[in-house]
């Protein structure tokens, strides 16, 4: 991604500082998954790190795994994926700290959503997905942009695969369209199982054509008695 | 998505988008200043990175690009520990400007730092640890930083460089060993960091690698990690031009860190694909 | 001028030998000055209820403001000096506003409640710095925190500070002039299992007790959450003091 600044960066003696095609940006791939059942989720994320061509790292994890109910997924640029899990880290902690409970996932989307606000004019070049169990036992799962805006869907893809995967599950997880009125229940049917399945096929599938996901998916399945992980191998190629 | 091949730049690393090399001439540019207390007075041209850069401004834009710069570093884990490799050579464009500049620094007892890329970038980050070092000696309570917490350290300072637009143009790789396990793990100049069991920077990373994923066991004895490093630099020697044949290796295991005398691998120029390299190809190659 | 206790009693920020604040134990003094606020805790929610002191038929009750809502499903009883209780409730006003920027739901009671006492602990502090929205001298005044909290195990709670910063949980609570006959008798009327008409009643009827004038719509004040902040109108109050 070629990254322009509207304007430059000034240094200490306010002259613009300007790096002939250094950019502060990568993008390191991977791919992440979330659907939101009645009542559990399922969260999976790619494990290859790329830059350009080259394979960096084959176990490169994108979760943060904030609570039994609650996680975030981040693709995009790792640099940027890392500071934002370690304030949102930081944050959770405290906030257990100020109001003696733990974050809901509304409560961590919002203040998701901000933390990436914050940043409207140097972006955190990530794309997130924050999931989890909301206060009545449903799945919930919120997708973002990379300058915060989100919204609360029943299911998402971020990253590279995106356009691969997103069609898929639009199809097979038979969302009503957010444009019938009256609105329709947007959360899948689907029994666990089957959508643990579906997200397999899915990262298996991107695996086959996109070069930034492959090596592994991790799948974390997130239920009232708290969350289970499995990783399934994908293609090294 | 579109992979983006210029990304990333050969010669520095994961993250760096280096520009192509140029030099700056009187023949290519009239913008070039007379020799000045800040600028070589010994009659040549001063090297400069994509001229353009400075063209036009009055102020001096040296710190904005590399200048000196180291190629590759290597490192591996092993049964003992962890090994890194490099060569010696600081480059000036391609210029072979310094030829014994030792890029494997050794950062306290049980933690060493290889570093490619801007080379006064890399002194600088060695001031940094040895402040750090300097308040654990005072503290004289035995404790160090360990491996990770330099590894996250430099992260951090790399990132927050990245933030003000003033990156120190490096790719580091940090091993050590940390409660008998051995840790590896690389920081690129725009604040990417990842740990693995085997690293290569730069060139490495298309050169070495490959050798690396296809013969590395965490398991191997020092004799074999060796062999696997010496491979590795000899094919970087034979296929990176910022190579020369003037090598290190570091070694830290529960014994300590040690850091070799440079040493230079055997060499086979005699191939017939070295000698006519144009014999059985039909192209220009 | 009386006696003062010692010379410990001009700083705030002094100690006298016995460990004492004095400055901060004669602003809780001043609360036992004040008009008296009672709140009474329900399952289905608190009712908070103040007096009002009319001091003269030529002022306008309604301009008397003794209860505020800080948040939708917070809202504060004061004793002491009001004013004081203005800047409180500003703070609180932010800070539940600042939780649901933040985190996209109402603030914790508890939460609000401790914002609240760590600012009245901020006085003495940075003499010449504004901002630190510290005060000189501590706030003279005590409040009743009525509030509803959404999540699993919440529903009403009530909560009491006082100028020393300190704050406790309480099922029924009096503060200000009448609060030492008004606690017992609370003591005697609650039940846990009360309605939130008859706490309507209990707190009202307490009040009555302590009020040297006889309660009418305009000098006592009524609000209650439950779950939501509400105002009592002059009818809403007018058809408790029936029930009475």
């Amino acid at each position: 991604m070629a990254y322009q600044m509207a304007t430059p960066a000034h240094s200490a003696h306010g002259a613009p500082r300007a790096h002939p095609s250094w950019s502060p940006y990568d993008n390191n791939g991977g791919t992440c998954v979330a659907v939101a059942g009645q009542d559990y989720c399922v969260v999976a994320a790619s494990t290859r790190m790329s830059t350009g061509f080259s394979i960096l790292k084959r176990d490169s994890s994108l979760f943060l795994q904030l609570s039994d109910q609650l996680v975030i997924v981040t693709a995009g640029f790792q640099a940027d994926s890392r500071t934002l899990h370690k304030t949102l880290q930081t944050r959770y902690v405290q906030y257990q700290f100020a109001h003696r409970r733990p974050m809901s996932v509304g409560a961590m989307a919002q203040l998701l959503g901000n933390t990436l606000y914050y940043k409207r004019f140097f972006p955190y070049y990530t794309f997130n997905l924050c999931a989890g169990l909301d206060a009545e036992g449903k799945g919930a799962v919120y997708t973002y942009d990379a300058v915060g805006s989100h919204e609360r869907v029943g299911f998402s893809c971020q990253g590279s695969g995106k356009d691969l995967i997103q069609p898929v599950l639009d199809n097979q997880l038979k969302a009503a369209s957010p444009l019938v009125l009256p609105p329709e229940e947007w959360m899948t049917s689907l029994p666990l199982a089957e959508a643990v399945d579906l997200v397999k096929d899915a990262f298996v599938s991107a695996g086959e054509r996109d070069i930034y996901t492959g090596d592994a998916v991790e799948i974390l399945i997130i239920t009232k008695e708290g969350t289970r992980k499995e990783v399934i191998p994908l293609k090294k190629d | 998505m579109l992979p983006v091949p210029t990304s990333h730049s050969p010669a520095l690393g994961p993250g760096c988008a280096g520009p192509s090399l140029a030099y700056a001439s009187a023949s290519t540019r009239s913008d070039i200043a007379p020799p000045s207390a800040q600028q070589p007075c010994c009659g040549s041209e001063p090297f400069m990175v994509d001229p353009s850069a400075a063209a036009g401004l009055g102020l001096r834009r040296h710190t904005d690009t590399p200048y000196v710069t180291g190629t590759s570093v290597l490192g591996i884990t092993y049964k003992d520990g962890v090994m890194l490799a490099a060569d010696t050579l600081g480059s000036y464009g391609s210029t072979k400007r310094y030829k014994s500049f030792e890029r494997l620094a050794k950062v306290n007892d049980a933690t060493v730092l290889g570093a490619g890329g801007e080379l006064s970038d890399f002194q600088y980050i060695q001031t940094l640890l040895d402040e750090l070092a300097t308040e654990d000696y005072c503290a004289d309570d035995g404790m160090q930083l360990t491996p990770r917490e330099v590894y996250a350290y430099l992260s951090r300072v790399l990132y927050n460089r990245r933030n003000k637009f003033d990156p120190l143009w490096n790719s580091l790789v940090v091993g050590g060993l940390e409660g008998g396990v051995p840790f590896l793990g690389t920081v690129g100049m725009i604040g990417v960091h990842y740990t693995d069991k085997h690293i290569a920077t730069g060139f490495g990373q298309m050169l070495a690698r490959p050798l690396f994923r296809e013969r590395h066991r965490p398991d191997m004895s020092e004799e074999e990690a060796t062999e696997l490093l010496h491979d590795a630099l000899r094919v970087c020697y034979y296929r990176d031009k910022q190579t020369t044949n003037k090598f290190q290796i570091a070694k830290v295991t529960a014994e300590g860190v040690s850091v070799s005398e440079a040493f230079a691998l055997e060499t086979q120029w005699g191939y017939q694909a070295f000698v006519n390299p144009a014999a059985n190809a039909l192209g220009t190659w | 001028m009386f006696l003062t206790r010692s010379e410990y009693d001009r700083g705030v920020n002094t100690f006298s030998p016995e460990g004492r604040l004095f400055q901060v134990e004669y602003a809780v003094e001043a609360i036992k000055l004040g008009s008296t606020a009672i709140g009474v805790k329900t399952k289905d929610g608190v009712v908070l209820a103040v007096e009002k002191r009319v001091t003269s038929q030529l002022l306008e009750p309604s301009s008397i403001e003794k209860v505020a809502e800080v948040d939708e499903h917070i809202g504060v009883a004061m004793s002491g000096l009001t004013a004081d209780a203005r800047t409180l409730i500003e703070h609180a006003r932010v800070e539940t506003q600042q939780h649901r920027f933040s985190y996209n739901e109402p603030m914790p009671v508890e939460s609000c409640t401790q914002a609240l006492c760590d600012l009245a602990l901020r006085f003495g502090e940075n003499d010449d710095d504004e901002e630190s929205g510290g005060m000189s001298r501590p706030f003279g005044v005590a409040l009743l925190i009525a509030g509803w909290n959404e999540a699993e195990g919440g529903g009403a709670v009530l909560y009491q500070t006082d100028p020393s910063g300190t704050f406790a949980k309480f099922s029924a609570k009096a503060i200000g002039s009448g609060s030492e006959g008004a606690q017992t008798a609370l003591q005697e009327g609650y039940r846990p299992d009360l309605t939130l008409a008859e706490a309507e009643v209990l707190a009202l009827a307490t009040l009555k007790q302590v009020m040297e004038e006889k309660v009418t719509a305009s000098n006592v004040d009524i609000a209650k959450v439950a779950p939501r902040y509400h105002l009592y109108t002059q009818a809403e109050i007018e058809a408790v003091i029936e029930r009475l």
